[in-house]
């Protein structure tokens, strides 16, 4: 299913181009689309847009700026993708470099990383996120040579990355704990290895397994928290379609228009569930002893 | 009149005016009969939040407004007419109009004999001074209306509630009240008819009185407000004997607040209640424009949709490309987004104002027909700004997001590289016009204050570009359009400088300063039991509650 929806994403071009034959942010109120041999307003006179037509153009009909409602779908998927893969990255790097001091080196290090991690955990993640993300899409992020412009999709990624860090940290931290412990790591040390060295060379393979099971639970988590905060307008910006924004606008036409509120929604539905069976599968398969879940 | 986030238009829009010409399938008003109807009863009302204040000190929303106008009336009103009728200041509580001298700096008024508030307590002159303090005392957000007067800024310095503001003199013997200013301004006698300067008795305290509403002198009186779930108007018995200000028809009028615009909208159309301030929305509108006969209008307000576009800033420093997008725009396109409650227009000025002139034909082709997207796209090549990155800014509320879309989405047809950038509604109108933001171009819009095109001309003055807190938000700096309104803004006499107005709208218009885009329409919807073709629709106030009656 997961690989199904990474490849509807993929072909999302094709199928604005050779199916729907618009774009994703191509207005088209005033225009007009062929539905059964007859002549239907895309967006009627009272602002309604046309729902679905089961065709190609506005198989699932249209927003209210007239757009099509599944190619934004589609291209929706393509950022939603882009997002949870890239924050997920973002989350992992980062919480297994500070998984691996905190857990190593312990002491002040460990004080300071834990306590860090502690803050993070006490502030709820959707209004850390929803706060960064309104502050951060006024004036962008100017950081050095980093410069990002407040409505870049990178804004809600490195949020989503940031935020997410505490998920993976923590069980790491447990784990390189239990492992420094272990004779390998103490014959490293008798060898005269450095303390990155031991930590990269001999500490990190063994928590591989660990990552590899988190990592789509993760995943599955950046996707719901990209829809949020696109839906409490904190994630992706207009005209970048996204779900979670696609769930938005549609919720003020929902008895007219339900489709602009379901599909979407549906579409973030069967996303999770496929990785949540994606990161069962691989926790079957590298350690099924383990009990892994993301706490909130 | 500040701008209204979208689904408190119905309760903030502050004008709107006779023009029916897009009247909904419902509008039977113009038949020759009039309904029969009985003096007396009790009509029921909804909205969908409770008005800002109950204090005509202190509400600066339509909303409020609408309520106060018939509950207190100030020295110069207006008459409880549609159009232009209603759109010049009459005598309220002042026995005439105010004699102006001192090359427009003083103002004398008399006021009327023997008025008395609603509770039988007698109505001074000197209330008119305690009145125009408490405006300046509680900051509202009227203020600025009235620290032209002399002492004004002193008194509000002070900070001492009961200190004189020097300009203003009454002689509660003779009724006499003379007011100073320090300029001439010639919408003052707008401002005297603002709800602000509603008479309230000089006892009323220096604090926000919405729980218990002062008396007043309007037709109803203010009762049984109830926390923020609603209140109730009664026809107040002690009403002065005014022309200006009519009998209320109604014994009662009791408005409740219900948020749910899909409850509001089901009621009302199956007569479960008599009134609902805002629009219906979504389907319900669409039925109510069908369905609704005889009791369901569209009326185009004073107030202006329009894009700024930066002239300071690159590409809209150039005429070309200003012209280029007031040929591009779509406006039928953005009517829809507004679920067809907007009038396209081509003016900067909304119509039925003095000063309006339609421009017709309009430079840029018909409001209502398409855009002209060869001509544009061929300006922006002469111009050489193909490809010209463009930002366009707008807010994440209702219809102002999606109209911000579309208006990107229009750049882009005309050869701009145009992207929306949408940021909180809060912050939307402080981050424009703040100059370090180098906004391009993005969506404004304004409601009046009251019906003088100083009101609309002050967003497009060069005098009132500011670093922060800009109004002017295109910067629109033209040395025609500034000296002439530095010298007719002081001008009382409306109709002497209305053509003069209406040559700088069009001078904007021209010069591609700025791309109006329409007028927005508000609607009267009411239940079978309300004689509909009597109500009257105020430019200012919207709906006149006076003209409520019950058919026989």
């Amino acid at each position: 299913m997961f690989v199904l929806l990474v490849v509807m994403a993929l072909c999302a071009p094709l199928y604005a181009k050779h199916v729907a034959h618009t774009t994703p942010d191509r207005n088209n109120i005033t225009g007009k689309v062929t539905v059964g041999g007859e002549q239907r307003d895309v967006v009627s006179l009272d602002g309604i847009p046309i729902g679905p037509t089961w065709q190609g153009e506005y198989l699932l009909g249209a927003d209210q700026n007239g757009r099509d409602v599944a190619v934004r779908l589609l291209y929706g998927a393509r950022n939603s993708m882009f997002i949870a893969l890239t924050a997920t990255a973002i989350t992992t790097i980062l919480g297994i470099i500070l998984g691996l001091l905190a857990g190593y080196y312990r002491g002040v290090v460990d004080w300071i990383i834990s306590r860090s991690m502690d803050v993070l955990w006490a502030i709820p993640v959707l209004l850390l996120g929803v706060a960064l993300g309104v502050s951060l899409a006024l004036g962008g992020v100017k950081l050095g040579p980093l410069e990002l412009s407040g409505d870049s999709l990178w804004i809600p990624t490195l949020i989503i990355g940031v935020v997410g860090v505490v998920y993976l940290a923590r069980p790491l931290r447990g784990e390189v704990l239990r492992l420094r412990e272990q004779e390998f790591v103490e014959a490293a040390r008798a060898q005269g290895a450095s303390g990155p060295r031991i930590m990269f060379g001999e500490i990190f393979p063994n928590i591989i397994a660990t990552v590899l099971v988190f990592f789509p639970l993760l995943v599955a988590n950046a996707v719901l928290l990209e829809a949020a905060l696109s839906f409490l307008g904190a994630g992706v910006r207009d005209p970048d379609p996204s779900w979670g924004t696609m769930i938005g606008e549609g919720e003020k036409v929902i008895i007219t228009q339900p489709a602009l509120t379901i599909a979407p929604g549906l579409m973030l539905v069967l996303t999770v569930l496929s990785l949540n069976v994606v990161g069962e599968a691989v926790r079957e398969a590298i350690d099924p002893r383990a009990r892994v879940r993301l706490e909130q | 009149m500040r701008r209204i986030p979208p689904r408190l238009v119905g309760l903030l829009a502050a004008t709107a005016l006779l023009g029916f010409a897009g009247c909904g399938g419902g509008d039977d008003s113009g038949g020759s009969e009039t309904t029969a109807a009985k003096s007396g009863g009790t009509a029921t009302g909804y909205g969908t939040s409770f008005p800002d204040y109950l204090d005509p000190a202190l509400s600066y929303t339509v909303d409020g407004w609408q309520t106060l106008w018939v509950a207190y009336t100030p020295l110069l009103t207006y008459k409880h007419e549609e159009g232009v009728g209603g759109s010049t200041p009459v005598p309220g509580l002042a026995e005439e109009l105010p004699k102006i001298t001192d090359g427009g700096k003083t103002y004398t008024l008399t006021l009327r004999k023997g008025l008395k508030y609603s509770d039988g307590s007698p109505v001074k002159a000197s209330d008119f001074e305690h009145s125009i303090k408490r405006v300046l005392n509680l900051e509202s957000g009227g203020s600025a209306f009235y620290q032209n007067i002399v002492g004004a800024n002193k008194y509000l310095e002070g900070g001492k509630a009961n200190a004189d503001i020097s300009g203003i003199t009454a002689d509660d013997a003779t009724g006499v009240i003379t007011i100073k200013l320090n300029e001439p301004d010639g919408t003052f006698p707008f401002a005297l008819a603002m709800p602000f300067a509603s008479l309230v008795p000089a006892d009323t305290p220096f604090a926000n009185q919405t729980k218990n509403p002062p008396p007043g002198t309007g037709s109803f009186k203010i009762t049984a407000v109830d926390g923020t779930k609603g209140f109730t108007l009664v026809k107040n018995e002690n009403k002065p004997a005014i022309d200006a200000i009519p009998e209320a028809k109604l014994d009662t009028l009791k408005f409740t607040i219900v948020k749910s615009a899909a409850r509001q909208g089901q009621d009302i159309i199956n007569n479960k209640v008599d009134y609902i301030i805002d629009p219906p929305i979504g389907e319900q509108l669409r039925e109510a424009r069908v369905k609704m006969k005889g009791r369901f209008r569209e009326i185009t307000t004073n107030s202006t949709y329009y894009m700024f576009l930066n002239t300071r800033l690159a590409p809209f420093d150039n005429k070309q490309v200003r012209q280029a997008v007031n040929y591009g725009l779509n406006k039928p396109a953005l009517a829809r987004l507004f679920s067809g409650l907007m009038e396209p227009a081509c003016n900067f000025l909304p119509p039925n104002m003095e000063g309006y002139e339609k421009l017709d034909p309009c430079p840029y082709g018909d409001p209502n027909g398409e855009p002209d997207l060869a001509k544009a796209k061929q300006l922006i090549q002469q111009a050489g700004a193909t490809g010209a990155k463009v930002t366009v800014w707008g807010n994440d509320e209702d219809e102002t997001r999606q109209v911000t879309v579309a208006l990107a989405d229009q750049l882009k047809a005309i050869g701009l590289d145009a992207r929306p950038r949408i940021v909180e509604g809060s912050v939307y109108f402080q981050t424009i016009g703040n100059q370090k933001t180098k906004a391009q171009a993005g969506f404004a819009n304004w409601f009046q204050d009251f019906p003088h095109p100083a009101n609309f001309m002050f967003l497009v003055d060069g005098a009132s570009i500011q670093e922060t807190n800009n109004q002017n938000f295109g910067n629109v700096n033209d040395p025609v359009i500034n000296s002439t309104l530095a010298k007719i803004n002081q001008n009382a006499d409306l109709a002497a400088v209305a053509p003069q107005y209406a040559q700088l709208d069009k001078r904007l218009i021209d010069e591609g300063l700025v791309a109006p885009y329409g007028n927005r329409k508000l609607t009267l919807t009411t239940s079978d039991r309300i004689a509909f073709d009597q109500v009257v629709w105020h430019p200012l106030y919207n709906v006149d509650y006076t003209t409520f009656a019950l058919k026989q």
